[in-house]
């Protein structure tokens, strides 16, 4: 399997799929969060400026809290993520999928100083190139796991097409793989879908054919298959 | 069943989740708007449904587009019902109350090695420079020492730093002294590496300090300015070793779990003791600098204070929440 999905049982017997973010995505992330940090700061410290003392005791208050708070306060939010994690779509959870809790926030973001050494999070980003998971050091720790958000999928519509009956009896697997294949359809070039209609041609009784009116017809085999029948 | 019947069937289910679903996290602005109640039952009811559906499809090799959208309704509605809402103020009662002190007796061993590995240093390194004062030298330069020595001086109108304002101080204190007890439990990740060598470290330099200022005859000031906040930051200090010593104890010696296992048990057991341990960094750093530094206080009243404090934080650790265990 190539793909880095962990899997994640549900007391009610079913397996969610998480799919872990890798170094790319995380990295975006920080850099964006590490941005608006800096943003904040500096905006901060103008205003600062101008209020003396107190002023600059607030904003070096504040670095210390954007610095080890910023992202406890997100994560423990509705999103579950830093404004920059948002954006490419990843999300902090618990190992087994649910929400994270405010001590593994509270852990994870703590263990950041460990995963910081030895220079520009050096550990952290060894972790994450060896586990599978793509966990970093505070994420072992806390049993966190940050992922891809799972995206609204647009809702794919079978192409209407003239349902034809099978010529052969067709096993559970062999029909999940035609039914797949029509779902899949409209997303492939005309050439592509023929060739891969060709393959499974014998379930029309056109072996050893290809072409647009053969592909029509395995496309018809998969309606039949969903239970249409006119 | 073939997979358009199966649709056909459930998909008003399916629906009627999902637009329960949007208004919990309020992902319409429309659908939030309308201000019924939510029926948590009907949800509940409703998920438990779709997992059986979900199991179904699968085990049926139902097309790809069902099974997708019935992954994303349960990953969601699970998302929704097992939340854990843990804030509010009985939450924060109870963990001051109860789960700190608590938490924090449980580890006593580890409590008492980390107090060990912070003050041995401390007394060691202090006992020595104040028998051979030129030892300072080898840990910081001249002129830091001699702003050490100006900084408690008897002069000094504000003790302990170089006269700006008290909550400049405060700030740096925070960022300062909190990082320094968060280190000192990450440092645990490190096999407890880390974290011997932070409080060791800091022990000493600390003890390098005292013992200076007390031969250099600045003793009286010196004392005064750091035993209030001390109670309640070498105390913090301690405890958030401790808490690294627990997780680098769970690495090195996991037991019959396995070490990834062992780190998380740790790690959830310590998080009590290092939130206790923030807030009462807090404490000290506000202590710090608004009372700490108030050179016009008597030293007689300084050190009341102080004792107050000491017994008061150690009591809260040795008896609070106890009844009750």
């Amino acid at each position: 399997m190539l793909d880095t999905v962990v899997a994640a049982e549900t007391p009610e017997g079913i397996v969610l799929e998480l799919h872990p973010a890798g170094l790319p995505a995380r990295f975006y992330a920080f850099l964006l969060d590490w941005l608006i940090r800096l943003a904040i700061l500096y905006g901060c410290a103008i205003v600062a400026r101008f209020l003396g003392g107190i002023g600059v005791a607030f904003w070096v208050v504040l670095l210390f809290l954007l610095e080890w708070f910023y992202p406890i306060a997100f994560e423990l939010g509705r999103s579950g993520a830093t404004p920059g994690k948002k954006t490419f779509g990843l999300k902090v959870v618990m190992d087994n999928g649910l929400p994270i809790t405010p001590a593994a926030s509270f852990t994870r973001n703590l263990l950041r100083a460990a995963d910081f050494l030895p220079f520009c999070y050096g550990f952290a980003i060894v972790s994450m190139l060896l586990r599978r998971d793509c966990k970093r050091l505070g994420d072992i720790g806390a049993a966190t796991l940050v992922v891809h958000q799972p995206q609204a999928a647009p809702r794919i519509t079978l192409q209407k097409v003239e349902p034809v009956a099978p010529v052969r009896a067709l096993a559970p697997r062999d029909q999940a793989a035609l039914v797949a294949l029509a779902a899949r359809a409209p997303t492939l070039t005309g050439e592509r879908l023929d060739e891969l209609a060709a393959l499974a041609a014998s379930v029309s009784g056109d072996q050893g054919h290809a072409g647009s009116a053969v592909t029509h017809r395995v496309l018809g085999v998969a309606q039949w298959l969903m239970g249409r029948r006119t | 069943m073939t997979p358009l019947r199966f649709e056909e069937l459930y998909q008003a289910e399916w629906q009627e989740l999902e637009c329960l679903l949007d208004r919990l996290l309020g992902r319409k602005k429309n659908a939030a708007k309308d201000g019924a109640p939510v029926d948590g039952q009907r949800v509940a009811v409703l998920y438990r449904r779709a997992c059986e559906h979900l199991a179904l499809a699968r085990a049926r090799s139902y097309p790809a587009y069902l099974l997708d959208q019935l992954e994303r309704l349960t990953s969601d509605a699970h998302q929704v019902i097992y939340q854990r809402r843990e804030f509010g103020l009985a939450k924060v009662k109870r963990f001051l109350t109860e789960e700190f002190p608590r938490s924090v007796r449980a580890h006593s061993t580890y409590v008492w090695v980390a107090a060990a590995l912070l003050y041995v240093p401390t007394f060691v390194i202090g006992w020595l420079v104040y028998q051979r004062p030129e030892l300072i030298l080898s840990v910081v330069s001249a002129e830091t020492a001699a702003s050490y020595e100006r900084m408690y001086s008897d002069s000094a109108v504000a003790i302990g730093r170089a006269a700006e304002s008290d909550w400049l101080m405060f700030g740096y204190y925070i960022s300062h002294n909190i990082g320094i007890a968060f280190q000192c439990f990450a440092g645990g990740l490190f096999a407890g590496i880390g974290t011997l060598f932070y409080l060791i470290y800091n022990g000493a330099s600390a003890g390098a300090i005292g013992g200076y200022l007390t031969e250099r005859g600045h003793a009286a000031t010196f004392y005064s300015f750091i035993v209030t906040h001390s109670a309640f930051e070498l105390t913090a200090i301690v405890l958030c070793g401790a808490a690294g010593l627990r997780i680098g104890h769970s690495l090195v010696a996991p037991g019959r779990l396995s070490r990834v296992q062992s780190l998380v048990k740790a790690t959830g057991d310590s998080a009590v003791i290092v939130s206790g341990a923030a807030a009462m960094l807090l404490i000290a750093a506000a202590i710090e600098a608004f009372w700490s530094s108030a050179g016009w206080l008597p030293h007689p009243v300084k050190f009341s204070v102080a004792s107050a404090c000491w017994i008061g934080v150690l009591s809260y650790l040795a008896f609070q929440g106890r009844r009750a265990d």
